[in-house]
């Protein structure tokens, strides 16, 4: 019971303290200015940093080393306030060629982010010696540094990119696109069924943990010392990332650290 | 905030700016105050509130039992303890009351004499203030779950109106009729409102994902409608092309100045739109928990700089930075769902309504007297004197 009200005395200490710092930038704007010019540069950096953090976070022996490594673009919100901007530098490093987004089939909201050289790579290695490597590199040259759509119809394949039918059916056989419905596909990571599968199971492990704890919450530390189950098979922390950058727990910051709360209603 | 009033008194800043500066303090410290109540009529949950334009001091409310109640929000009792009062009250037993839920009430833009509430009863009526009896009513054929009048125009006095039926209509009041049907939806139409730029703009938002912008001189469909990923269709799955929200859009609200519409949809998402071309600003504002099966009421603040959206989110009411999609804080008070909250732009108050038949009103906290001693005092004439230096320098 104490520890309850504790917690909630903690709650509402930093909700004033962030309050108090709001109204004192509202006075400050010289201060303000200051701050912003020196976090434009590097903010930029942080993004690409944060993704290769998360992307140690993938257990690459899972897949065998067949997929490259994945990270969700809900765990980059885990790492930065702003959501706003985090959408946009994806986007910017998404126009440069370096970065690949994907459609997951699970949520229409849940992004997969790839670098645009480890996927090259992959698939390439996946397809070595089989008869659709041909049609395979030609639309990898075509899609890499220029194309950032998540999904084509057959207007744009036949006319921009200048595939025929039958290397359109080559390109789902090898797991570079799939099917989204009649005449149009979706861009894909070969083998990633493997991966939705352990994901979601994961995700639905990790959250069961967080609601079955004494009052639907749980220090984050704890939760990261917990020996997982044999239903998660990535590593704890990149299941964290991802429940808290979607939303399906709620953070607060208490004096003890960071406290992951279930959120009700959720549908998982 | 002495750097503020020095620099506007010597005119090197904008009168505005200091207005702009001590509003955005007070909407950041809103807070509950034991000092400020209003009455508690209501038996069942409230639905929708309205403050008027002109005044400020007469705010309407209507609830889910049909009955309609206004309040005098002003404050002459000369006391800091003060309940705002209901004047008056459509009952129970009066003879005009709306058989139903009252989903929407608004005064007439222009003056007090006049407001129109509609109702899950199939019927929008326009009430005669003084004497409390609806002048005119308007019946339909399925329940009515909101409605607007512009509140710029001059030239008509044209009444949108969204129900079951997924046709807009369009009531004139100075005739009496209904003289227009907007085509084009294909669902319920859970939200319509006026633009407060143009008076010909009307945005309406339904169950079928879509909101759709219309000019009503025009007789042919709508100008646009509001797609959430800006034409990109390879986005998303072929179902959700050309669609706000990926479930109901069940809230709309222009910003102030009516140039950026703020949607908020089933799908727990808010979206800030470019309204004049439809562009999606894609400002993330994260899970905005949305499970209203009818329309959500929420408003933007006005006046301030950064400007904060207030939604009702649950039992709370989030305050959201408008243009930054930040969460700044959650006004917490209700014992049960919110369903509606009104923001008073000139004491920068807000009052939210739900289903636990509560209106509360939350005021900004007063900055707190310093208690004056030797040590402070001197500390503060050094502080003076090096913000009077400092923007002498600027």
């Amino acid at each position: 019971m104490r520890k309850q009200l504790n917690k909630e005395v903690a709650v509402f200490k930093s909700r004033m303290n962030r309050k108090r710092a709001l109204i004192a930038d509202t006075f400050c704007l010289t201060k303000r200015r200051r701050c912003a010019a020196d976090s434009v540069t590097g903010e930029s950096q942080d993004i690409r940093s944060s993704l290769q953090y998360l992307v140690t976070l993938f257990s690459r022996k899972l897949f065998n080393d067949s997929l490259p490594p994945v990270v969700l673009k809900h765990q980059l919100y885990s790492l930065h306030n702003d959501k706003t901007s985090v959408d946009k530098q994806v986007n910017e490093l998404r126009e440069t060629g370096e970065l690949l987004m994907f459609q997951l089939g699970f949520d229409s909201e849940a992004f997969a982010l790839v670098f645009a050289e480890d996927y090259r790579a992959k698939v390439l290695q996946g397809e070595a010696g089989r008869g659709t490597l041909g049609t395979v590199e030609k639309f990898l040259t075509k899609l890499i540094p220029s194309c950032s759509d998540l999904s084509f119809n057959k207007e744009k394949m036949l006319k921009e990119f200048l595939f025929t039918d039958s290397e359109i059916t080559q390109l789902v056989k090898s797991g570079v696109l799939t099917v989204r419905d009649a005449g149009s596909w979706w861009l894909s990571i070969p083998n990633s069924g493997k991966f939705i599968k352990y994901f979601i199971k994961g995700r639905k492990a990790v959250l069961g943990m967080v609601k079955k704890s004494k009052y639907g919450e749980i220090l984050q530390t704890e939760l990261e010392g917990r020996r997982t189950t044999s239903q998660v098979k990535f590593q704890m922390k990149y299941h964290i990332h991802d429940i808290i950058g979607a939303e399906l727990v709620e953070c607060i910051q208490t004096t003890s650290g960071t406290l992951l709360r279930y959120v009700d209603g959720n549908v998982n | 905030m002495l750097s503020f009033l020095y620099a506007r008194q010597s005119g090197l800043d904008d009168p505005v700016r200091l207005r702009r500066a001590e509003s955005t303090r007070r909407v950041l410290s809103l807070e509950l105050n034991h000092n400020r109540d209003v009455d508690r009529i209501h038996g069942n949950g409230i639905n929708t509130l309205d403050i008027e334009v002109i005044d400020g001091r007469y705010m309407l409310s209507g609830g889910s039992d049909g009955v309609i109640v206004i309040y005098d929000l002003e404050n002459n009792s000369k006391k800091p303890q003060y309940t705002c009062k209901a004047i008056c009250t459509v009952g129970r037993s009066s003879r005009h009351v709306h058989k139903f839920s009252v989903e929407t009430v608004q005064w007439y833009p222009h003056d007090t004499g006049m407001f129109v509430s509609s109702s899950f009863d199939k019927t929008m009526k326009v009430w005669d203030t003084e004497t409390l009896k609806p002048a005119e009513e308007f019946q339909f054929d399925g329940n009515v779950y909101c409605h607007h009048m512009s509140p710029v125009a001059r030239k008509h006095s044209l009444v949108a109106v969204g129900t079951k039926d997924p046709k807009v209509q369009l009531c004139d009041l100075k005739s009496g009729s209904r003289i227009h049907i907007l085509q084009g939806h294909r669902g319920e139409i859970l939200s319509v409102r006026w633009s407060p730029r143009y008076d010909h703009i009307l945005a309406t938002a339904s169950t079928d994902s879509r909101v759709h912008i219309w000019d009503v001189r025009r007789a042919s469909g709508s100008l646009f409608t509001l797609d959430q990923h800006n034409g990109d269709k390879s986005k998303t799955s072929s179902e959700a092309v050309n669609t706000a929200h990926n479930g109901r859009v069940n809230g709309l609200c222009f910003t102030a100045d009516g140039l950026h519409l703020l949607t908020t949809g089933t799908d727990d998402r808010m979206r800030l739109w470019n309204s004049a071309t439809g562009e999606n600003t894609l400002v993330n504002y994260g899970k905005v928990v949305n499970e209203s099966r009818k329309g959500l009421k929420f408003t933007v603040s006005r006046g301030c700089s950064p400007e904060f959206v207030f939604v009702p989110c649950g039992s709370s009411v989030a305050v959201y930075g408008l243009h930054s999609g930040e969460l700044i804080t959650m006004l917490r008070g209700h014992y049960n769902n919110v369903d509606c909250c009104e923001f008073h732009p000139d004491y920068q108050e807000l009052y939210s309504g739900g289903k636990d038949c509560n209106i509360l009103a939350w005021v900004p906290v007063l900055r707190q007297p310093d208690i004056e001693d030797e040590e402070t005092n001197s500390k503060r004439v050094k502080h003076c004197l090096y913000l009077y230096r400092s923007a002498g320098l600027d």
